[in-house]
């Protein structure tokens, strides 16, 4: 069933692929006789005949997983997409701070260590790969201003 | 970080006037392209050449892809105000950016910085091409279009892919009956030649420089109005040899719309104090680029006259309503 | 020959000064620490540490020795966390965890590392010096390689990675061409037109591989550590100090040389690189010599074959840059800009006008070679304790990693939020039974497939002869019908032995 659900939404997909290779894709002329619509055609053929015989004769596969466990993955992917959001306006440090800290203790990492993780990682990931290496992390738009404005009062 | 840079580099300007180094932090010149290729060279240009006017050497980066709209959409959306990054560009890009490839963007979205010369079309063949003379080719190609295999490191509606057309035309005949083959870069269409796949490389004067030495290619005609000098001297052009096809590409460098004045005026003053000396002009020499040195306002006032030109040539040859 | 000898001799003569002995090692040690990170592989490290190298005023020579360390350790650093995470660091590694992680799984992760470790040594230093020996001719080879037997290679890729099959022959060639639809999205290479990028600059390169790479593998990794933590039914593991063992080299010894020679080859290919190589030549051994079915369990020759593989081809790919300025790979595309950046002009002329540092950067990848072993066998315990870290604080920091590596490459957060969705997609593929591998095998052949495919057709103004014209594309389909064709053959002979 688990099957059917998953090549069923993949055919949804791969359908729309396919009439954008059959109706949009098209150049104004072109040297080959193949051109930029072609091979997503025949890719998206191969793939519809491949999700209907998934269809047709699934594996029997179920995901098999408790309610508790769908919510763990959910809020880990959900920590991730704030962590990605976060990393330019936060900078590197904090948001890797937070998310180390709050991902650890979802994992149920002792409290402390928990904190102690995230900080080291935030932290020593910045001295490392900043000021060792020379990567390009991003320094965070709120830090940037903080730094700013203790600057000015500086002067 | 930032602010202490700066601070220094006031320090420096005040200290030093003598011989002012502008300071630009880690600075980095985008190749929107393959490496290989006449964006790669263009950066090169502003590495060597810039290199006594900047505090740090000019790293060179390479953003392939839709042959530079990647990099124009880079700057136009994420990397707006980055005042470290210049981009490299060529008349290529500006044709994209009339055909409508960069997308919404035109070119009052970027900041024209500075040239790094100018570079000429040139009609290349292996050194045991059956073809010794543009006029070989141009007969080939006036009997049966379809006889000559030509490659270039760009797609249909690209600069490379002009040159072809424009010989196809003079040859008598449209550009949809020319046999064309595209590549991702010029290092891959170099390769293609020397290996036989093509037999006519329509690419840039300057990117030849290496290979002129070594003799595995010969250039059978440069497209510029003008005889150029050594080591091109013995190149004819086209026009000498009657055929009235002519393709000059600007290259130079843009940044994104947003950068601090302070960052652009920093960049400006490196390409100016170049210009001025004779080691930049040694650099455009090596690289096959005449002098062409526009920097700041001149240069965009010349890009919107370039512009009326070339949408005026699109048009012509049906790449535009 | 005799110019080669004395030039090697120039060569080394220049590499084993002390200052520049230190700088190859310092290069690989560095380069180590950047390739694990996922995401950092050769290309970033190189570019990341250039200007680095420029900006410390060394001599051209020293500077490309340094560089030269730099690209070796990161090309072995990528295997660690493909080997102890699952996670592969850069493109060509992606091969390396289908046997490499599994070692580490049964408690071998020592081993694993220090085979690893003896087979990328033996593919890089076999590729150094079939490369010192006979580059020019094998440049001259290698261009001789046009857009129609690039068709043929990619056939014969994928003949050889049929062997990839896993639970479900139909989820497998369902798995390649999602591969295969991923690569079209972009702007065609030949007619300029944009491809399902739907007005995204982002995208209309195409996505990054390495973004693919780390996202299906590591994000779903990282996903699926997550849900065994949730289900209480992960396993932590014991200090493990196993090591490489004498019949481990004695068991992979053809595995290694039959990959070490398809790695270079495929290497001095212009466009073709490490990932294509070690893939090739893993499907090529698994057809070979899979008799019992245990590639993919953690079996040495399924790990020695890629390892060795990625090596000579990142060894081939110097061939044609150094003599005739062709970059064929990322990463030596990078190198010919440190090349250029020091007034030197990589290219036919290069041998003869500037010897000390032509010769000084071969014997420099001599030198590299044997340092990385030295560098890396005694740290293979250290980094095999990296399993020891517990679960909770090890998934986050497979995280974090990835995004270093990840944002580090254009400096763009889209990219994270794209790693994470592909995460998401590929821990369900995992959990329906598909392997990932196609999927990205799909993905780095596709766009060679295609382009060259209508670049072949273009040339021949649409006649599918040209296809079949030449014997190196001829002999390629033949091989391919034996990849197929010789598990067949063995498989009735062994049934018929066994009815005997």
């Amino acid at each position: 069933m688990t099957d059917r659900i998953f090549a069923a939404v993949l055919l949804a997909v791969t359908i729309g692929y396919a009439v954008i290779a059959f109706t949009v894709i098209s150049a104004p002329f072109q040297y080959d006789p193949l051109g930029p619509e072609s091979w997503p055609q025949i890719l998206s053929i191969v793939a519809v005949l491949c999700l209907l015989y998934i269809l047709w004769r699934p594996d029997d596969v179920t995901m098999d997983l408790t309610r508790s466990v769908w919510f763990r993955l959910g809020a880990a992917v959900a920590l991730l997409l704030a962590y990605g959001r976060l990393y330019e306006p936060l900078g590197f440090v904090i948001a890797t701070i937070l998310f180390g800290t709050i991902m650890a203790l979802m994992l149920s990492a002792p409290r402390w260590g928990a904190v102690a993780f995230g900080v080291a990682a935030g932290v020593l990931g910045w001295l490392l790969c900043v000021t060792v290496m020379d990567l390009n992390l991003p320094e965070g738009a709120v830090v940037e201003a903080l730094l700013e404005t203790f600057n000015k009062e500086g002067n | 970080m930032k602010i202490v840079y700066l601070a220094t580099a006031m320090a420096c300007a005040v200290a030093a006037p003598a011989f002012a180094q502008s300071t630009i932090d880690k600075p980095e010149c985008i190749a929107p392209a393959n490496p290989g290729g006449g964006f790669d060279l263009t950066c090169r240009v502003a590495q060597t050449g810039l290199e006594p006017h900047l505090t740090a050497p000019v790293q060179v980066t390479f953003m392939p892809g839709g042959i530079g709209a990647v990099a124009f959409n880079q700057f136009n959306t994420n990397r707006t105000d980055d005042g470290s990054a210049i981009v490299a560009f060529s008349t290529g890009s500006l044709l994209n950016i009339i055909v409508g490839k960069y997308g919404a963007f035109d070119e009052n979205d970027v900041r024209w910085l500075g040239t790094a010369g100018a570079d000429f079309g040139a009609v290349v063949v292996r050194a045991d091409s059956e073809y010794a003379s543009l006029k070989d080719v141009m007969d080939d190609l006036a009997a049966d279009p379809q006889s000559v295999v030509v490659g270039a490191g760009g797609s249909v509606g690209s600069q490379d892919w002009m040159k072809g057309a424009l010989l196809m035309r003079e040859a008598g005949g449209t550009p949809m009956q020319m046999r064309y083959v595209a590549f991702d870069g010029g290092g891959d269409a170099i390769a293609a030649l020397l290996g036989g796949s093509i037999e006519v490389y329509t690419g840039d004067v300057g990117e030849m420089v290496p290979y002129l030495e070594s003799g595995e290619m010969k250039v059978l005609a440069t497209l510029s109005p003008d005889r150029l000098a050594a080591p091109f001297d013995q190149i004819p052009t086209a026009k000498e040899q009657g055929y009235d096809v002519e393709w000059t590409i600007m290259r130079g460098f843009y940044m994104g719309k947003d950068v601090s004045d302070a960052d652009y005026q920093a960049w400006v003053d490196a390409f100016e104090a170049a210009y001025a000396t004779d080691a930049f002009a040694n650099v455009q020499a090596e690289r096959g680029l005449l002098p062409l040195n526009l920097s700041g306002e001149a240069l965009t006032a010349s890009i919107n006259g370039t512009m009326d030109e070339l949408r005026a040539i699109a048009t012509e040859a049906g790449l535009i309503k | 020959m005799d110019t080669v000898l004395s030039g090697l001799a120039t060569g080394f003569a220049v590499a084993l000064d002390p200052f520049n002995l230190m700088l190859v090692l310092v290069g690989c040690f560095l380069g180590t620490l950047i390739g694990a990170l996922p995401g950092l592989g050769p290309i970033n490290g190189v570019a990341i540490l250039l200007p680095i190298a420029y900006g410390l005023g060394f001599q051209p020579e020293a500077a490309l020795i340094l560089l030269a360390g730099i690209y070796y350790g990161a090309e072995y650093g990528g295997r660690i966390s493909s080997i102890l995470l699952n996670v592969p660091g850069d493109a060509g590694a992606v091969m390396t965890t289908l046997d490499g992680n599994p070692m580490a799984r049964n408690g071998e992760a020592g081993r694993a590392l220090s085979l690893s470790a003896v087979a990328s040594f033996v593919g890089g230093t076999f590729a150094v010096i079939l490369m010192s020996l006979f580059a020019p001719a094998l440049a001259k080879f290698a261009v001789t390689f046009g857009p129609a037997d690039y068709v043929a290679l990619m056939v014969f890729a994928f003949a050889s990675l049929a062997s990839l099959v896993g639970k479900s022959t139909v989820k497998t060639l369902l798995g390649a061409t999602i591969g295969l639809m991923l690569a079209t999205i972009g702007i065609d290479a030949n007619t300029g037109v944009a491809r399902y990028t739907f007005g995204i600059p982002d995208i209309l390169a195409g996505i990054d591989f390495l973004i693919v790479v780390v996202g299906l593998f590591g994000m779903a990794e990282l996903l699926s550590l997550v849900e065994h933590q949730a289900r209480g039914t992960l396993k932590s593991l014991p200090v493990d100090r196993s090591f490489v063992r004498m019949a481990d080299l004695a068991q992979t010894k053809w595995t290694i040389a039959r990959a070490s020679v398809i790695g270079f080859f495929i290497g001095i290919l212009p466009g073709t690189g490490a990932s294509v190589a070690s893939a090739v030549a893993y499907g090529t051994e698994k057809r070979i010599s899979d008799t019992h079915g245990t590639f993919g369990t953690g079996d040495v020759r399924g790990l020695a074959a890629p390892e060795a593989a990625n090596n000579a081809a990142a060894g081939g790919s110097m061939v044609p840059m150094l003599t005739l300025g062709i970059p064929g790979s990322g990463t030596t595309a990078i190198l010919l800009g440190a090349l250029l950046m020091f007034n030197i002009q990589p290219g036919p002329m290069m041998f003869a006008q500037r010897p000390e540092v032509a010769w000084g950067l071969v014997a420099s990848m001599y030198i590299g070679n044997v340092a990385l072993l030295v560098i890396n066998l005694p740290l293979v315990g250290l980094f095999a304790r990296m399993l020891t870290i517990p679960q909770h604080y090890l998934t986050p920091l497979i995280a974090v990693l990835a995004f270093i590596g990840i944002y580090t490459i254009v400096g763009n957060p889209h990219d994270l939020f794209m790693i994470t969705m592909l995460g998401v997609f590929g821990w369900f593929l995992r959990k329906l039974d598909f392997s990932l591998a196609p999927i990205i095998l799909g993905f780095v052949l596709g766009g060679l497939f295609e382009d060259n495919l209508r670049r072949a057709l273009s040339i021949s103004g649409g006649d599918w002869g040209i296809l079949v014209q030449n014997w190196k594309s001829v002999l390629l389909y033949l091989l391919a019908l034996l990849v197929v064709l010789v598990p067949v053959v063995l498989a009735r002979r062994a049934r018929k032995v066994a009815a005997a």
